[in-house]
């Protein structure tokens, strides 16, 4: 090999390493402008997020602590309070067992076919629906059709139909988490289906149940617009705290949309009250999502536990 | 013996029957929500309002209230305008935020951090419109207002509008396409991400050429799901829109920081106001907001069906 073509392999060589060491640079400047900016993306998201937590704990807490907060005067909540987990309990009545049987049809009983297809199809859609629209909804199939007029019935009604889609696949969720095993077991020891869902996957999805029950809890007592229209945004004079489920009440969401948008003079109130209502409101309305959401979440963790030690 | 098997198999066949009953009530739900609403929808084309005003007039005046003769007129046309405008800044102002923060919520950030982030991040997804619509209302209006004072010259109506009902959109519809993106994200299976690292990728090329692409569909469901949200959204967007007509001159950029108006703040303020042909204009709305959802979780629906990881 001559010198000549030693050199000229050597200046080759060492081209290409120049590039190749500047390829990395550019490589590994790109990867970090990219980590870095991903890093502030996420910064940002969760600073809006936490910024918005303080401001309304921060705007409200202190009213928390006020006995007059809970009371039935002006600057009062205890009758929004008591419609609330009304309709909730009133929801969940029919909620609960509608959705908890159609997710156990559809996970236990239906083969592939085209009623599930459907149905999630319907779900799905259903889930779609703006709360408004439904609102409205059920102001002609509940308050006019069914001659329920405007009442916690009604509003009830309309809840039940904005919920089932999350409740359907919470509840689908919980039973499809159920070991296939234990249902191979339970059938191959004679059991009819209906036998075995009872005895086997329903005891072992309870913990799973119990947190799609917390869950779309959480959903019912943040609603307003399907509400608003259904149940109306009033309360009768003649008190709310009674259990007929045809008069028209308000709830804590609604409340809060009310004294917010009618203005000072309408509702009665003077600033102060309005501001006590409002921020109290909107903070207690967080306290109980947070405590819905660690308990669903404790929930959760011993499924977890049992599926784990089992 | 024979009566304990008769018995059992009367049992399991009348829970079949029930089961199969609620899951049909899903699909009759949705099914009777299209009819009732569908069958009140198109009343008002007989009662003086015509299609091509309809969509083209932003003169929104159901009940003529503000006609000197009291003349209805139906123009929605500056109510979809305000929702489809809203709508898609919205979406603009989410699409990075919410990919940036999930590719960091699956790809970089450390699991205690995503410990922290999913309880907060579920928290949100559930947050009630009304909570931040009472936040936007106390916080954000009086800060746009003072913002944009230089533009209107101090006009103490200048935080509502377009403006405040976007950013009170992205943060109602933030936590819903990131929730939707992680999922999309953790769908792609590791084998990906390792096939593309073992070539040499850097991370970031990794993410970009690797994961991104593979989850290409499910990230376009997530915007999807994100609008179908955004353009249903209702008292929070009202809350800080509180315009009775579309402003006169739209072709300014103080149309975003005045008084405006929205398919559904059209709603939740006058709905319960109106009788006859005024209420009819208001299932016709609804109608129509009900089947731009639809249509949106049709094409998130075809997008999910195509994607290559579920």
């Amino acid at each position: 090999m001559s010198t000549q073509q030693a050199t000229a392999l050597h200046t080759t060589e060492e081209s290409r390493r120049v590039e190749l060491a500047r390829l990395i640079r550019r490589l590994r400047l790109s990867n970090g402008v990219a980590l870095g900016s991903l890093w502030i993306v996420a910064s940002l998201v969760i600073l809006l997020f936490i910024a918005i937590m303080i401001l309304l704990l921060a705007q409200g807490i202190s009213y928390l602590f006020r006995p007059d907060f809970y009371g039935t005067g002006n600057a009062g909540i205890g009758p929004e309070l008591f419609n609330t987990f009304y309709v909730l309990i009133l929801t969940q009545i029919f909620l609960f067992p509608i959705a908890l049987a159609a997710a156990i049809y559809l996970i236990e009983y239906a083969p592939q076919g085209k009623l599930v297809t459907a149905t999630h199809f319907a779900a799905e859609t259903l889930a779609g629906v703006p709360s408004i629209v439904l609102g409205l909804f059920g102001v002609i199939a509940f308050g006019i059709y069914a001659h329920m007029g405007t009442s916690r019935l009604s509003g009830a009604l309309t809840l039940l139909c904005l919920n089932l889609p999350l409740a359907l696949r919470l509840f689908e969720d919980a039973l499809a988490s159920v070991p296939r095993d234990l249902r191979e077991g339970s059938l191959a020891l004679g059991s009819t289906r209906w036998h075995m869902v009872r005895t086997v996957v329903l005891p072992s999805a309870l913990p799973g149940i119990i947190t799609g029950l917390i869950l779309s809890a959480g959903k019912i007592i943040g609603e307003a617009a399907a509400l608003i229209f259904t149940m109306g945004a009033n309360n009768p004079s003649s008190g709310v705290f009674t259990l007929n489920p045809l008069i028209g009440s308000d709830n804590l969401t609604v409340h809060l949309w009310y004294i917010l948008t009618q203005g000072l003079g309408s509702t009665g109130l003077s600033a102060s009250q309005t501001n006590q209502v409002a921020a109290g409101s909107a903070a207690l309305l967080i306290v109980i999502l947070l405590l819905i959401n660690v308990t669903a979440r404790a929930i959760g963790r011993a499924i977890q536990r049992r599926v784990t030690a089992a | 013996m024979a009566t304990a098997q008769r018995s059992a198999r009367i049992a399991n066949q009348t829970s079949t029957t029930i089961f199969l009953i609620c899951a049909i009530f899903i699909v009759g739900v949705i099914i009777s929500v299209f009819l009732f609403l569908g069958s009140n929808a198109f009343r008002v084309f007989t009662e003086g309002a015509t299609l091509k005003d309809f969509f083209s007039s932003a003169n929104w005046d159901p009940t003529g209230n503000n006609n000197v003769n009291g003349n209805p007129s139906f123009g929605a046309a500056g109510l979809i305008l305000g929702s489809v405008i809203t709508t898609l800044l919205a979406v603009i102002i989410v699409i990075p935020l919410a990919f940036g923060m999930a590719i960091f919520f699956t790809e970089v950030a450390p699991s205690w951090l995503t410990k922290i982030l999913q309880p907060l991040l579920e928290i949100f997804v559930g947050m009630p419109s009304v909570v931040i619509g009472f936040l936007g209302l106390t916080v954000l209006v009086p800060f746009l207002s003072r913002l944009v004072a230089p533009l209107t010259g101090g006009l103490p109506t200048g935080g509502y509008g377009w403006g405040a009902a976007t950013l009170v959109l992205v943060v109602m519809i933030l936590p819903t396409v990131i929730s939707v993106s992680i999922d999309a994200l953790r769908a792609v299976p590791g084998s990906v991400r390792e096939a593309s690292l073992a070539l040499g990728s850097t991370r970031w090329q990794m993410m970009s050429r690797a994961v991104i692409p593979a989850a290409t569909t499910g990230l376009a469901t997530a915007v999807v799901l994100g609008m179908a949200r955004a353009i249903g959204e209702t008292l929070a967007v009202s809350m800080v829109l509180q315009g009775a007509k579309l402003p006169q001159h739209i072709f300014t950029p103080l149309v975003f920081f005045q008084p405006n108006v929205n398919i559904t703040s059209a709603i939740v303020q006058d709905f319960a106001e109106t009788l006859g042909s005024a209420r009819d204009a208001y299932w016709t709305m609804a109608f129509i907001l009900l089947v731009i959802t639809f249509i949106f979780i049709c094409i998130s629906r075809y997008l999910a069906s195509r994607s290559a990881y579920k």
